[in-house]
C-alpha cells in the first residue's frame, strides 16, 4: 500500500520529518519498501499568464509569447501545442536549477536563443516539474485563478510517498487512519478524525426492501443507502491529487470518492447505479452454478456455488467484495446511486480471489477482515463527501442488515506485568505497560497490583493472548531497547544425538581425498530418470505443481545431477574432474526408507593436469576410484570391505563392481555406460561410484583397539606366477591365504606384466610377500621353508605356473 | 702357556679392536654418501658389526686384564662414534661446497589436488561450529513432510497464502516438500520433553522461478530454544553473538518487529552492513543493514500444539537462509552459481 506524507498529516501531525518517518514505522512493524519524492519544483518557478501568442518566424512548431509574471512581460519560446493567449501557466524564470531525476544532473534555465529569436525563461509540462499524473502533452494548464507571480510549490506542494508492507495480522494498517493511530501512538498526538456532516434525510419512499441478505455466513452484514440526483464528474484537483498521490488513476466524483474513504477509513465501499438494478434492490446470495458476471475490468467470470455475489431481482449486479459489475457500475449518466458498506467473509473473499484470479483493494481488505465498527462511518462519509461533490438528495437512513454473531468480536485479555517482563527481558513498570496499552486505544481495566485486563478494539482481533500484548507493549517501548545479556554455553544434548556428525564426516573424508563437493536441486526431470532400468515411474515420488518438467519429481539417484554438473563443466572446456555429492535421495517405493542419504562419487580426465611431463597424461581408471572407495571406507575403519561383480546397467558390463562391507551390499561403481554420456562431448571414460551412504553412517565402527607392534624385523620374498588373463588376483592372493601359514603377515601385488615370451592370453603376476614372528627374529632357514610351502600350493591348487 | 694365552688373547682383544677402527676409518674416508657412512657404523657398532662381536670376548679375560680390556673396548667405541659422526659432519658440509647438480627449483611442484566443501556447506558448518558452542545440537527432520507439521502446528491460519500452490510443492497424497525447517522445531517438540537447544540446517523448498535471488531449492537454519523463563533478551543476545563470531566483532544487529504465525512477538532481525559498515552502500541498498531472516518467542499454541504447558515452558525460534549469508560472505550476486557447480566457482572457495 502507497501512503502519501501530506495525505497522512491531514489526520495527524506528524512529528516526524518525511526521512525519520521511514526509521519510525520500520520499527513499528511498517516496513517501507521504498520511498518517493514528489512535486519537488524549484523556487523560481512561478504562476505566469501567456499575454499573446505569435508564431515563431523561423520555426513552424514554435510559438513566441508574450508572457505576465505579475512584475515584467518576458519574451518566450514555447514548443507546446496549447501556448494560448490567456492561459495560466508554470514559468521557469532564468537561474531556475532543476536536477534531471534519471541523471541527477543539474540543469540551470538561461537566457538562450532559440532559431534565432530571444527566450527568457521556460513555461513547463507537469511532468517536467515531477507532479504526479502529470502529462507531457503540453504546458501546465493552471486553474484561471492561480495567482500571477507566486512560487508554483506554494500550490503544488512537494510530497513523500512511501510504499508500505503490511504484514496479513495488521489489516488496520491498509489505511492511512490506521497508520496515522500508530503515528498518534508513537507520538501521543491526537488522531483528526475527518468532519462527517450529513444533512436532513429527504425520504421519498421506504427503503426497508432494499437489502436481502440471504446467506449470512458469507455476508454476516450489508448496509446501503440511496442518493439521488447526483452529478457525475471529474473530481476536484485536491482529490485528484490525493489519489494520484498515491499511484490511483482518478475516474468520476463518485468512484474517486468511494476509493479515496477505502484508503482514509480502510473500509471498501462499491457505489451502484440505482436505475440500473432491476426492481431497485439488492439481494446478496451464492452464484448459481456457471453464473456468469462481466465485472469492471471487463472480462467475464463463470461462478460456482461458493462464490457470493451482489444480485438485482434477475442477475448478479457484483462479485461481493471483489469487484463491481460493469453494468451496474457508475457511469456520467448515473443519477441515482446506492452506496454498499458491507462486511464479508474473509476467508470466502480469499478463495473468490483466489480461484478467479481476481483481487482488487477492496478484496484484498475484506479477505484479511475489516473493522465492523467502521461499516457506518464509512458510509456516511462517503454519503457526506458525494453530497459535498456531486450534489443529490440524501435520500435514506442507513439500511443496515446483520447477523452480529457471525461477526469476529474483540477479545478481553488477562495480562500478569511480570509475564509481559519476562517475555520481553526487559524492566518496564506497570504504569508504562498501561501507558502503551492506551496509547494503541486498548482499553485497560481491573488493574491490580500484578495484572489487568485489557480489552481489544474492533479494529485489533489480531490481540487475543497475553503474548500478543507483549507484542504491542515491545512495538512501543522499543526493539532498539531490550538488552543485550550475557550469553551462556547451555548442553543441548548428547551429541551422539547430534545428526550432523556423521554426515558431516563422510563428507569431510571425501574432501580430504582430494573431492570437490557440489550441491544440486532435489527435484530431477522424470523423462531423464527413468532411462536408469534402476527406476521405475511407480518409485518416485512427484510433486503436482512442479515449477517445470525438468524438475518434476524427487529424485532417486544422485547420479543425474552429478551428470549434469560433468556436463555443465565439460561444456566449460573442463574435462578433468573428480566430485562428489552427499545429499538426500527419495523413493515412493514402500520397501525402500523414504528419505534417505545417498553419496554419488564421479571422476572422470587427467588425473594430474596442473603437473607436467608424463604425469600430465594419466587419467583416471577404474583403479582410481576403487582405491579411492577403499581409502574413503578405511578412513570409516569398515573391514571387512569386498567387491563383487556386478550387472547394474548404469555401468558398462565388466567394468562394474558391488560394494559389500561386512556383507551387506552398500554400493556399485565402475564406468559409466556411454548411453548415458551421449551429447556430453567427453574424451575419457566416466567413472562414478553410488553409494547408498545412509547404511554407511549406521553401521557402529566401535572403540579402536591397540595392537603391539612387534619388535623384530620382517623379511621379504617374492612370488612370481605365469596364468591365464582370466585368472583373478583375488584366486590368487586366496589360494596364499589358504595356506595358513602363521609367518605370513601381507600379501602385495608387485607387478602385472605381459610379454609375448609368455605366450599369448597369459599374464606374469608378481607377489611381495611379508613374514615375520612378532615374538623372535625370523631365521633364513624358516623363511625360506614358509615361502616354499606358499609356492607349492599354488603350484597344486592353481592352473599356473611358478617362475 | 696359560699365561702367554692370556697375553695373546689379551694383546689380540686390543689389537682387533684397533684393526677394526683402522679398517673403519679406510672406509669412511672413501664414503662418498651417508648410506656408505651408515653401513660403516652397522658394520662396526651395530647390532651384528665387528665391535659389538668382540666385546663378547671381554667376559673370557683374565680378572686382572679385565679392566684394562673394558677401558679399551669402551675408548673404542667412543672413537668409532666420534669417527662416524666427524665423516657424516664433513660429508654433511661437503654438500653444501663441492655440489655441482642443480635443480631449476623454479619448475612447478607436483600438485595434489585439494577438495573444497561447496560454499553451501562451508556456511552450514561454520554457521553449525558457532552455536554448538552454546550448546545447541544439530536435529534434523524430512523433506517430504505432513500438512499439519508444516503449517497446522506452526499455527498457520488455514487460509494463510503460504499453504497455497503457489508458494508450496505438493504431493497426490497431500503431503508437500516443507518450505521452511520450522518444521524440526515441532519434530523434535513432538520427541522429546523440555528444555530443548537445537538448530536444523537443511534444504527447503518453494516454487519460485529462478532469478538471481530465488530458488526453488534452497537452504535454511532453523534455531530452536525451550526452557522456562526464557526473554526475547536472550533471543537478541545470541542471534549478535551468532552475528560477530561469524562476521566480526563490529557487527550490530537491529530488530524490526514482523509477524509469523508461530512466533509471537515476531520480528526480523537485521546485520549491519558488511559491506559499508553501516554507512549506506548499494549492497544493504543504502540502508545500513542487511536483512537477515525472521525470530520471535515461540508462540504459545505452538507449544500447546506439542503438549508443552506455555504456562511454564517459553522459547525463542529463529531462522536464516544459509545461501543469503554465503552471498553476504562471499559478496556472490547471484544465487543460481550455487547450484550450477561449476568448478571455476566452486574452487573458489
Amino acid at each position: 500500500m502507497n501512503i502519501s506524507y501530506n495525505w497522512l498529516s491531514q489526520y495527524v501531525d506528524i512529528p516526524f520529518s518525511p526521512e525519520d518517518l521511514v526509521e519510525k514505522l520500520t520499527m513499528a512493524g511498517i516496513e517501507v519498501e521504498s520511498i518517493s519524492k514528489t512535486n519537488i519544483i524549484p523556487d523560481l518557478v512561478i504562476v505566469a499568464e501567456i499575454l499573446e501568442r505569435n508564431p515563431h518566424p523561423d520555426a513552424d512548431k514554435l510559438s513566441v509569447c508574450k508572457v505576465w509574471t505579475g512584475k515584467e512581460e518576458l519574451q518566450i519560446v514555447c514548443g507546446a501545442p496549447n501556448c494560448n493567449k490567456g492561459l495560466k501557466t508554470a514559468l521557469a524564470q532564468i537561474g531556475t536549477e532543476f536536477i534531471d531525476s534519471k541523471t541527477d544532473k543539474k540543469l540551470k534555465i538561461k537566457k538562450s536563443k532559440l532559431r534565432g529569436t530571444e527566450s527568457y525563461g521556460m513555461l513547463c509540462s507537469s511532468v517536467e516539474l515531477g507532479i504526479d499524473g502529470g502529462d507531457h502533452s503540453g504546458i501546465m494548464e493552471l486553474p484561471d485563478n492561480s495567482p500571477v507571480g507566486r512560487s508554483l510549490n506554494e500550490i503544488y506542494k512537494s510530497d513523500t510517498v512511501y510504499e508500505l508492507e503490511i504484514t496479513s495480522n495488521r489489516p488496520d494498517w491498509l489505511s492511512f487512519i490506521g497508520i496515522a493511530r500508530e503515528i498518534k501512538a508513537l507520538s501521543s498526538h491526537p488522531i483528526k478524525f475527518p468532519q462527517i456532516n450529513l444533512p436532513y434525510i429527504q425520504s421519498d419512499k421506504d427503503y426497508t426492501d432494499l437489502i436481502e441478505i440471504l446467506d449470512y455466513d458469507l455476508c454476516p452484514r450489508y448496509s446501503g443507502r440511496i442518493i439521488r440526483d447526483v452529478t457525475v464528474k471529474d473530481s476536484p484537483s485536491w482529490l485528484k491529487e490525493r489519489l494520484l498521490s498515491i499511484g490511483l488513476r482518478p475516474i468520476n466524483n463518485i468512484v474517486d470518492i468511494t476509493n479515496f474513504v477505502l484508503f482514509e477509513l480502510g473500509q471498501p465501499l462499491h457505489v451502484f447505479d440505482l436505475d440500473e438494478l432491476s426492481e431497485n434492490r439488492v439481494i446478496v446470495r451464492r452464484a448459481k452454478d456457471k453464473e456468469k458476471i462481466i465485472v469492471l475490468d471487463g472480462k467475464e467470470y463463470i461462478l460456482s456455488k461458493d462464490q457470493l455475489v451482489i444480485a438485482d431481482a434477475l442477475k448478479p449486479v457484483a462479485l461481493a467484495g471483489v469487484m463491481g459489475g460493469e453494468q451496474s457500475g457508475v457511469t456520467e449518466k448515473t443519477v441515482n446511486i446506492l452506496i454498499e458498506s458491507a462486511y464479508f467473509n474473509p476467508a470466502n473473499i480469499r478463495n473468490t480471489s483466489r480461484d478467479l484470479n481476481l483481487s482488487s483493494d477492496s478484496s484484498h481488505r475484506f479477505e484479511r477482515g475489516i473493522d465492523a465498527e467502521m461499516i457506518k462511518v464509512a458510509s456516511d462519509r462517503t454519503a457526506s463527501l458525494i453530497l459535498e461533490l456531486a450534489g443529490g438528495r440524501l435520500c435514506s437512513e442507513l439500511i443496515d442488515i446483520k447477523d452480529g454473531s457471525l461477526i469476529p468480536k474483540p477479545k478481553i485479555v488477562e495480562c500478569y506485568f511480570d509475564n509481559i517482563r519476562s517475555i520481553l527481558g526487559i524492566n518496564i513498570s506497570n504504569q508504562e505497560i498501561i501507558t502503551i496499552f492506551n496509547s494503541l486505544d486498548l482499553k485497560v481495566s481491573d488493574i491490580s497490583l500484578n495484572k489487568c485486563f485489557v480489552a481489544a478494539t474492533s479494529f485489533r482481533l489480531d490481540v487475543e493472548r497475553e503474548a500478543d500484548l507483549a507484542e504491542e507493549v515491545l512495538r512501543i517501548y522499543g526493539l532498539s531497547r531490550i538488552p543485550l545479556v550475557e550469553v551462556k554455553a547451555l548442553p543441548g544434548g548428547s551429541i551422539k544425538k547430534d545428526a550432523y556428525v556423521q554426515i558431516a564426516k563422510g563428507r569431510d573424508d571425501l574432501i580430504s581425498l582430494g573431492l570437490t563437493e557440489c550441491i544440486n536441486y532435489s527435484m530431477a526431470d522424470k523423462k531423464v530418470i527413468l532411462k536408469d532400468d534402476n527406476f521405475k515411474e511407480s518409485d518416485l515420488h512427484e510433486v503436482i505443481n512442479p515449477i517445470s518438467v525438468e524438475s518434476s519429481v524427487m529424485r532417486p539417484s544422485l547420479f543425474f545431477g552429478i551428470l549434469k554438473v560433468i556436463s555443465r563443466n565439460i561444456s566449460h572446456n573442463n574435462q578433468d574432474l573428480k566430485i562428489f555429492e552427499i545429499g538426500k535421495v527419495y523413493s515412493a517405493n514402500p520397501e525402500l526408507q523414504e528419505e534417505r542419504y545417498s553419496c554419488c562419487i564421479a571422476m572422470t580426465g587427467r588425473k594430474h593436469a596442473e603437473r607436467f611431463s608424463a604425469e600430465k597424461n594419466e587419467v583416471y581408471d577404474f583403479y582410481d576410484l576403487k582405491g579411492l572407495i577403499e581409502s574413503w571406507i578405511g578412513m570409516r575403519k569398515l573391514a571387512p570391505v569386498k567387491f563383487i561383480k556386478s550387472d547394474n546397467s548404469l555401468f558398462k558390463p565388466g567394468f562394474v563392481a558391488d560394494i559389500i562391507i561386512r556383507g551387506k551390499k552398500v554400493g556399485t561403481f565402475g564406468e559409466i555406460c556411454s548411453q548415458f554420456t551421449k551429447g556430453i562431448r567427453i574424451k575419457n571414460p566416466l567413472y562414478v561410484a553410488v553409494i547408498e551412504f545412509e547404511q554407511i553412517i549406521k553401521m557402529k565402527t566401535g572403540q579402536v583397539k591397540y595392537q603391539p607392534i612387534s619388535l623384530f624385523p620382517a623379511t621379504t620374498r617374492d612370488v612370481s606366477v605365469v596364468a591365464d588373463e582370466s585368472m583373478e588376483n583375488s584366486v590368487i592372493i586366496n589360494c596364499i591365504e589358504k595356506a595358513k601359514c602363521k609367518l605370513l603377515e601381507k600379501v602385495e601385488i608387485l607387478d602385472i606384466y605381459r610379454d609375448d615370451s609368455l605366450g599369448h592370453g597369459k599374464k606374469s603376476i608378481a607377489y611381495t610377500l611379508t613374514f615375520r614372528n612378532k615374538f623372535k627374529t625370523l631365521t633364513d632357514k624358516e623363511v625360506n621353508s614358509a615361502h616354499e610351502m606358499i609356492r607349492n600350493k599354488l603350484a597344486k591348487e592353481l592352473p599356473i605356473e611358478l617362475r | 702357556m696359560l699365561r702367554k694365552e692370556f697375553v695373546t688373547m689379551c694383546s689380540t682383544f686390543q689389537e682387533k679392536l684397533s684393526n677394526i677402527i683402522t679398517e673403519a676409518e679406510g672406509l669412511l674416508k672413501t664414503a662418498s654418501n651417508l648410506k656408505e657412512i651408515d653401513e660403516v657404523r652397522i658394520k662396526t657398532i651395530g647390532r651384528k658389526g665387528a665391535i659389538t662381536e668382540i666385546s663378547k670376548e671381554l667376559g673370557r679375560l683374565p680378572s686382572n686384564e679385565k679392566p684394562a680390556a673394558g677401558k679399551a673396548l669402551n675408548m673404542a667405541k667412543k672413537k668409532m662414534t666420534e669417527l662416524l659422526s666427524n665423516f657424516t659432519e664433513l660429508l654433511e658440509s661437503s654438500d653444501h661446497t663441492n655440489s655441482k647438480d642443480v635443480l631449476d627449483i623454479s619448475l612447478p611442484g607436483r600438485k595434489w589436488s585439494v577438495g573444497k566443501k561447496h560454499p553451501i556447506t562451508q556456511t552450514i558448518d561454520d554457521c553449525i561450529d558457532i552455536f554448538r558452542r552454546i550448546g545447541f545440537i544439530v536435529a534434523s527432520g524430512p523433506d517430504i513432510e505432513t500438512v499439519y507439521h508444516c503449517f497446522d502446528a506452526l499455527n498457520a491460519p488455514v487460509d494463510h497464502p503460504s499453504r497455497s500452490e503457489s508458494d508450496t510443492f505438493y504431493f497426490s497424497d497431500g503431503r508437500l516438500l516443507r518450505t521452511q525447517t520450522s518444521t524440526v522445531q515441532i519434530r523434535v517438540m513432538e520427541n522429546q520433553e523440555p528444555p530443548i537447544r537445537i538448530i536444523a540446517p537443511g534444504p527447503c523448498f518453494r516454487p519460485d522461478n529462478p532469478d538471481a535471488s530465488h530458488s526453488a531449492n534452497f537452504h535454511q537454519l532453523e534455531g530452536l530454544y525451550i526452557n522456562k523463563n526464557v526473554s526475547l533478551a536472550e533471543l537478541k543476545s545470541t542471534l549478535l553473538y551468532f552475528a560477530k563470531e561469524l562476521l566480526g566483532d563490529d557487527v550490530k544487529i537491529r530488530f524490526r518487529p514482523h509477524y509469523f504465525p508461530f512466533t509471537e512477538p515476531s520480528l526480523e532481525y537485521d546485520f549491519s552492513c558488511t559491506s559499508c559498515a553501516g554507512k549506506g552502500c548499494r549492497l544493504c541498498k543504502n540502508s545500513g543493514w542487511l536483512e537477515i531472516s525472521g525470530a520471535g518467542m515461540v508462540d504459545p499454541s505452538v507449544l500447546e500444539a506439542v503438549g508443552y504447558d506455555p504456562k511454564i515452558w517459553s522459547g525463542f525460534a529463529w531462522g536464516m537462509g544459509i545461501e543469503r549469508i554465503a552471498m553476504i560472505r562471499h559478496g556472490i550476486n547471484d544465487i543460481r552459481y550455487f547450484y550450477d557447480n561449476d568448478l571455476r566457482f566452486l574452487k573458489q572457495f
